[in-house]
């Protein structure tokens, strides 16, 4: 959770490259390899749902709608 | 001319008079001030057909001024540039106007002279030198920039073309996030203090990542709230990145200095806020999910193939093997094969030269054993007739010898005369010579001493 928390779209897609570069050199055992699928299917939905969090539609919002909304919650 | 109104009740003061009056009167007033000289930084130089017109500013203040081109182009100047000082020469105008131009005042200069370097863009160079020196223009380079911020701020005009254009580089790189807009004055002597409260302000909600501060082109003077210390110190100390798109990219403000970074336009800006190409990323995390599909199934499809593959390897190797010995024992046939025939078409062949040597060989002794044959009867024959041969000789010689024998000629009659130890004397004078004499006769000898008187 607390790696889920602190993961960033870069970091997320720093290590996807490092986990397609070891598949494709094709030194990973099965285990690794399907160890490695999941992690990267992972790290692809949480990219998906970065992109999905910013593919919604452009939001304007002025600064003191922002702080009357942040007072409300 | 209209009719007058009546006036505001309760007022003291005259008229109403026509504004028109009014602003004439006016001109006359100010063009009744002294003409004098007044000195300042030239800003927004701007050439009309007739006019061109500038305006003067230290740092206390500001004139309008305005001066006839022709008198202007009489001096031989370039175009001043923003920060240049003048001294110039002159005294108040004012265009009062009409219905349909608007009436303006400025500082009528009849003459001009440069006088250097302007003080406020010395005062400019200081101040950047002087932040530089304490390191502001580090933090905010040092601050971590996510390349898909989901929130982003924006200082920025409220009515200005900069919203209009962040707007559109957003949506270009196809981000749907949210903005939130700080508005404020981003000319005035207002704007300093108003961007900064927006700054903070913003900085101050969690959700926002990243702040644009963006503003049109203008000239220098425009920009001087960009260049403000208080705004500068502020931005370089937030937590959150700030990025600066102030005036066009030949223009270089104090902000610019300070923010993490600096833009030329704002559809630059929006770019810089949103590093990520989110169309761009969009395809290439769906052709990442395919290659990770991709790859799993081929590392299961692959590996099972290749069990499969040593499942069938033990029978294989077998057979394999079984076809070889198989192969072997083909040969070996066929070369102990070759190996006799050959053992036989050589033996056949010694045994024939053998054969013929032997036939050779017996030819050979036959011949031999009748030339030996033949050599032992010659050998015979030649042996018979040189014995007899040298029978014959020796008769012959025997008889020649005999016919030499003194002793023959003796018997016959004749004696020999000889010295006395045998040696034959074989003339008179040899005889009378000798001492003593021997004649030997056939039947023996007789001692005989020659007489000295018979010669």
């Amino acid at each position: 959770m607390a790696e889920a928390d602190t993961l960033t779209y870069e970091a997320a897609c720093e290590r996807i490259e490092a986990i397609i570069a070891r598949l494709d050199s094709g030194e990973a055992g099965l285990r690794e390899t399907l160890e490695l699928c999941q992690e990267g299917r992972r790290l692809v939905e949480f990219c998906a749902a970065e992109l999905e969090a910013v593919g919604r539609g452009l939001e304007e919002l002025r600064l003191d709608e922002l702080v009357a909304r942040l007072e409300a919650a | 001319m209209a009719e007058r109104p009546a006036g505001i009740p309760g007022s003291t003061l005259t008229g109403p008079w026509p504004v028109g009056h009014y602003a004439a009167a006016l001109r006359e007033q100010l063009r009744g001030f002294t003409r004098v000289q007044v000195f300042g930084e030239v800003f927004s130089f701007k050439a009309g057909r007739a006019k061109v017109w500038f305006e003067l500013r230290d740092g206390v203040g500001a004139l309008p001024c305005s001066m006839w081109r022709k008198d202007f182009e009489a001096l031989g100047l370039e175009p001043l540039a923003d920060g240049v000082q003048v001294v110039a020469a002159g005294g108040c105008d004012y265009y009062p106007g009409s219905r349909t131009a608007s009436p303006a005042f400025s500082f009528a200069v009849g003459g001009l002279r440069i006088a250097g370097e302007g003080d406020l863009l010395a005062q400019l160079e200081r101040l950047r030198r002087a932040l530089h020196a304490e390191g502001l223009f580090e933090p905010q380079k040092r601050l971590a920039r996510r390349s898909l911020p989901r929130c982003l701020g924006v200082v920025c005009g409220e009515h200005g073309k900069a919203r209009d254009d962040m707007l559109a580089g957003l949506r270009r790189r196809g981000w749907g996030g949210r903005v939130v807009w700080a508005f404020a004055p981003v000319q005035d002597r207002h704007a300093a203090p108003a961007i900064t409260r927006a700054l903070q302000d913003l900085a101050a909600c969690p959700e926002v990542e990243a702040i644009v501060v963006a503003r049109g082109g203008g000239s220098l003077a425009d920009l001087f709230a960009f260049c403000d210390e208080t705004l500068c110190r502020t931005v370089a100390l937030l937590r959150v990145p700030v990025i600066s798109s102030v005036g066009h990219h030949t223009d270089r403000t104090l902000l610019d200095d300070v923010a993490a970074v600096a833009c030329s336009t704002p559809t630059h800006a929006a770019e810089a806020a949103v590093p990520l190409d989110c169309v761009a990323a969009r395809r290439a995390l769906g052709q990442v999910a395919v290659r990770l599909d991709r790859q799993a199934r081929r590392a299961i499809v692959e590996r099972a193939r290749t069990l499969a593959r040593l499942s069938r390897a033990p029978a294989a190797h077998v057979a394999r093997h079984r076809a070889r010995l198989h192969q072997h024992l083909r040969e070996l046939r066929a070369g102990a094969r070759r190996g006799i025939a050959g053992g036989e078409r050589l033996t056949g062949t010694r045994a024939a030269t053998l054969a013929r040597k032997a036939q050779a060989a017996s030819a050979v002794r036959t011949r031999g054993s009748v030339r030996a044959r033949a050599d032992a009867a010659s050998l015979d024959r030649g042996a018979a007739a040189g014995l007899e041969r040298r029978r014959r000789d020796l008769d012959r010689l025997v008889r020649a010898l005999a016919a030499h024998d003194p002793q023959r000629t003796l018997e016959r009659g004749y004696a020999l005369v000889e010295e006395p130890d045998g040696a034959p004397v074989s003339s008179a004078a040899a005889a009378r010579a000798a001492p003593d004499l021997v004649v030997r006769l056939h039947d023996g000898r007789v001692p005989v001493r020659p007489h000295p008187r018979v010669t």
